[in-house]
């Protein structure tokens, strides 16, 4: 059996639009470029990256909801393209937003509806059902219409969905967005459990302490381009094992504090995080003994309030590289 | 369309009828519309100076304007509603074929227009004394059977049209009253000058229409019917033919767009 | 003090462009041509031969009257889309609950609408012509035009008060559709209003367009405005109160709607 669940090789996507009312002009936009990379089967990989970076359209290449413009991608060894009937037999998905399901019909409405479309037995579907919306924590809501649901409660609804037929990989665009923190925390556990079952996932999140909890590896992606691929333990390391300090400044100090971090070299990063009071200071340093030695006339409450030193967390990892440009 | 199977049949007319189906809009053009239209045909009559209006194109026609406009209008918003819900990349994503779940949901829709039939013919023999005596009852029937299977075919010809891009949703102003205007629903083709009638013979609905009418005008030639009923049959092959043709292209189309979820 | 009195102008026309434009999302002339006059000039077609069928041989009588009722349909479904569609995109709730004067901000959503219409009219008329070749010989052209843009604007109102009902409704384009079946029979479109039952004829004269259809008909036989000047004076009346009435159920229905939670409810 292929150890390999998902794999793109050199995606590319260019959508073509039109301008103009009298004299059409074409107008190519490059929405993914030239992306290559390999989740394993068992594995949970997330995407990571700006809003329109292009980890939507890589999801809806793979899930062959997108035709792509070059490029080739796979699915337990199925091409996308040529494959595609069998490709959706093992694949579910879900994407974000609460648009997706008949709003006029109950969430068991729904799920019946969409096993349907999946050839699922329906003494199948009425226990998986049962069973999914369990799961995902909408038992008691299974014969309510999804009009009177909550954002938070159509996307659980749509993982129930993308599970119906019990799908070998899976995709999940966002998947906690607009869940409140205890029902996040369940959802992440049960995306946990998921993987424990042998499935595999690919997930897009903005939150970079879900990617870091969940997955085993993450691709950043900027303006259509990986521009990192690792593990979040090694992704932190890249940024050559810098510490980070963060120091609350007091106001009107914030000068005295900038001049003696005048003289580090350019390895230090120095941001200014807020404009209002108190302003913050976060320092990235290779040397924390040096720049805590230079602080250390001013730890006092006349100049800095606060002080914490910490390592890098994935988030600045990810802000690094997007703001450089992915280099 | 291999992946017919009952439970998806039952699970698509059930949504189908659910969701689009049963609410206002079928009120109004299954029964409200083709009302307008048959009041507006007797009070032109009466205009015209005739004492008693025509029964079959003017009253039973106005159940036939209901049946297509209801096929049109309901052909065209599943796909805007699926667009507007975000279920169409849903669809689209599932292993079973659009073209399948169009044909069924396209059935549903040709279905529920009978009821504007039935509705007008009961308004014809209740309200307006129209008489069954001397029709061609079994004639008739055939003929109605071929009517609603020329529909059906048109009727997934245009579902997979409008699924191609969001913007072919307004082509519905080009095809439900050009074709009722070519096929005659509620007067005869001879009205019609020579060269529409020429075009109108590329319409399979327009035959079979015409068979049922003169049907229940009390037409007992049997090679007339026939030979429309043949017609019918042929040139609705041909739509599904072209359907066939294009189901491939246009899945592909939608998905090089990217205009599945698009509005 | 003189920016705020052109302030209401200003939001009046920069709605009117934006809620067009916006909803239309023109791609090409001729796209946006055939969709506006593709469903009235065909069933146009289709009252001409059903006309024809039972004897009624006139069809100047109704080609004038389908195409006085584009503008009007065209206004009406604009002004009731604009309002339907803020609900179906969710934008609804961020109109009503800016300061902005709702007089200028919706009815300004009718004025391109009614340039719309008229413009279709229009062209329809001319294909029309071209197409039957009717006798023009004594047409009063400008009152032809008044009448065509005087129907426009006195349907406008119809367009809010269907409109009203999309604030707490996602089916209002449906009730309007119904009523603008009623109207093919009611306001003298394709048959002389005399030719209804006595009690039809109240309810026609008791709404915008028929006044307005009647009086186009007589400038197509050569009236001038001595003639057709009562007519539209009526016409302007009954538009008038549908335009105060549909503005004032819009009011009262958005403020219960409010009440209700129903704004943002699809």
């Amino acid at each position: 059996m292929d150890s390999i669940a998902i794999e793109a090789n050199s995606l590319n996507k260019t959508f073509k639009t039109k301008v103009g009312l009298w004299k059409t002009k074409s107008k190519s936009t490059v929405a993914v470029e030239d992306i290559s990379f390999e989740v394993k089967r068992g594995e949970l990989f997330g995407l990571l990256g700006p809003n329109g970076a292009g980890k939507t359209t890589t999801v809806k290449m793979l899930t062959t909801l997108l035709l792509p413009t070059h490029g080739t991608a796979r699915i337990l060894g199925l091409d996308v393209v040529r494959h595609t009937a069998e490709v959706r037999k093992h694949i579910g998905f879900a994407f974000s937003g609460s648009r997706g399901l008949y709003n006029r019909l109950t969430a068991i409405q729904n799920l019946k509806y969409f096993a349907e479309l999946y050839a699922l037995d329906p003494q199948v579907t009425r226990k998986r059902s049962h069973q999914l919306l369990e799961l995902v924590g909408l038992a008691a809501r299974g014969d309510d219409k999804v009009e009177t649901f909550s954002s938070g409660m159509i996307q659980r609804l749509h993982l129930a969905r993308a599970l119906l037929h019990d799908p070998e990989v899976l995709f999940l665009d966002e998947p906690t967005v607009g869940i409140d923190p205890v029902g996040s925390r369940e959802l992440r556990q049960t995306i946990k459990n998921l993987i424990s079952l042998g499935k595999t996932i690919l997930l897009t999140t903005h939150y970079m302490a879900e990617a870091e909890e969940l997955c085993q590896r993450i691709a950043i992606i900027n303006r259509g381009r990986i521009v990192a691929l690792d593990s979040p333990e090694a992704l932190k390391r890249r940024i050559s094992g810098d510490s980070v300090i963060e120091a609350s400044i007091q106001a009107g100090q914030m000068q005295v504090i900038m001049d003696q971090l005048r003289i580090l070299d350019g390895k230090t990063v120095v941001e200014l995080k807020n404009v209002s009071e108190p302003e913050i200071v976060t320092i990235r340093t290779p040397e924390p003994a040096r720049v805590l030695e230079l602080l250390s006339p001013y730890l006092n409450p006349q100049y800095i309030q606060e002080l914490e030193v910490r390592n890098q967390t994935l988030e600045d990892v990810y802000v690094t590289i997007i703001k450089a440009g992915g280099q | 369309m291999k992946d017919i199977r009952w439970g998806l049949i039952k699970q698509q007319m059930l949504v189908q009828l659910h969701v689009r189906t049963l609410n206002l809009l079928s009120l109004g053009l299954f029964v409200i519309q083709p009302a307008v239209f048959t009041a507006v045909g007797m009070l032109l009559s009466h205009a015209a100076g005739n004492a008693m209006p025509d029964l079959v194109y003017t009253v039973i026609g106005g159940g036939i304007m209901g049946m297509w406009s209801g096929l049109v209008f309901s052909s065209t918003y599943d796909i805007t509603g699926d667009r507007l819900y975000g279920t169409l990349e849903l669809i689209v994503g599932s292993p079973t074929s659009l073209t399948t779940i169009e044909a069924i949901r396209t059935l549903t829709n040709v279905l529920a227009g009978v009821s504007s039939l039935g509705l007008a013919f009961l308004a014809a023999l209740a309200i307006f004394g129209y008489s069954l005596k001397g029709i061609n009852f079994w004639g008739a029937i055939v003929s109605l059977l071929l009517l609603l299977f020329a529909m059906w075919c048109i009727g997934i010809f245009l579902a997979n049209f409008l699924a191609w891009s969001r913007l072919s949703g307004g082509f519905v102003d080009y095809i439900e009253m050009p074709i009722a205007f070519l096929c005659g629903f509620m007067y005869p083709i001879r009205v019609l000058p020579g060269w529409l009638q020429i075009l109108s013979g590329a319409i399979p609905i327009r035959w079979a229409l015409q068979a049922m009418n003169e049907s229940l005008l009390g037409n007992h030639d049997w090679s007339f019917l026939v030979i429309h009923w043949a017609i019918t049959i042929g040139i609705s092959l041909v739509f599904i033919a072209i359907t066939r043709c294009l189901q491939d292209k246009v899945h592909d189309s939608i998905r090089v767009s990217g205009e599945l979820s698009s509005i | 003090m003189i920016k705020s009195l052109l302030r209401p102008f200003r939001l009046y026309l920069t709605q009117a462009w934006l809620s067009y434009n916006g909803r239309l999302a023109i791609t090409s002339p001729f796209g946006y041509l055939a969709s506006k006059l593709g469903f009235p000039f065909f069933l146009m077609l289709f009252f001409i031969f059903m006309g024809k069928f039972v004897g009624f041989t006139n069809p100047l009588y109704i080609v004038i009257g389908n195409v006085l009722l584009i503008p009007a349909s065209s206004s009406m479904f604009g002004v009731t889309n604009a309002i339907g569609d803020e609900r179906g995109w969710g934008t609804l709730s961020y109109i009503l609950g800016s300061p902005a004067p709702r007089m200028p901000v919706f009815m300004g959503r009718a004025f391109f609408y009614i340039l719309d219409g008229f413009v279709t009219a229009i062209i329809g008329f001319v294909i029309a012509v071209g197409i039957f070749h009717l006798d023009l010989s004594r047409i009063n052209f400008a009152m032809l035009v008044l009448c065509i843009f005087l129907v426009a604007i006195t349907s406008s109102g119809l367009g809010f008060l269907f409109g009203s009902i999309s604030l707490v409704s996602r089916d209002g384009w449906i009730y309007l559709n119904t009523f603008l079946s009623a109207l093919y029979i009611l306001v003298g479109v394709n048959f002389p209003v005399e030719s209804l039952p006595p009690v039809l004829q109240k309810v026609a004269f008791g709404l915008p367009l028929t006044r307005g259809i009647l009086a186009a008909r007589m400038a197509l036989q050569g009236a001038g405005w001595s003639i057709i000047r009562q007519l539209v004076a009526g016409e302007v009346l009954v538009g008038a109160i549908y335009i105060l009435a549909g503005f004032l159920c819009f009011r009262l229905i958005e403020k219960r709607s409010m009440a209700s939670g129903t704004l943002d409810a699809m």
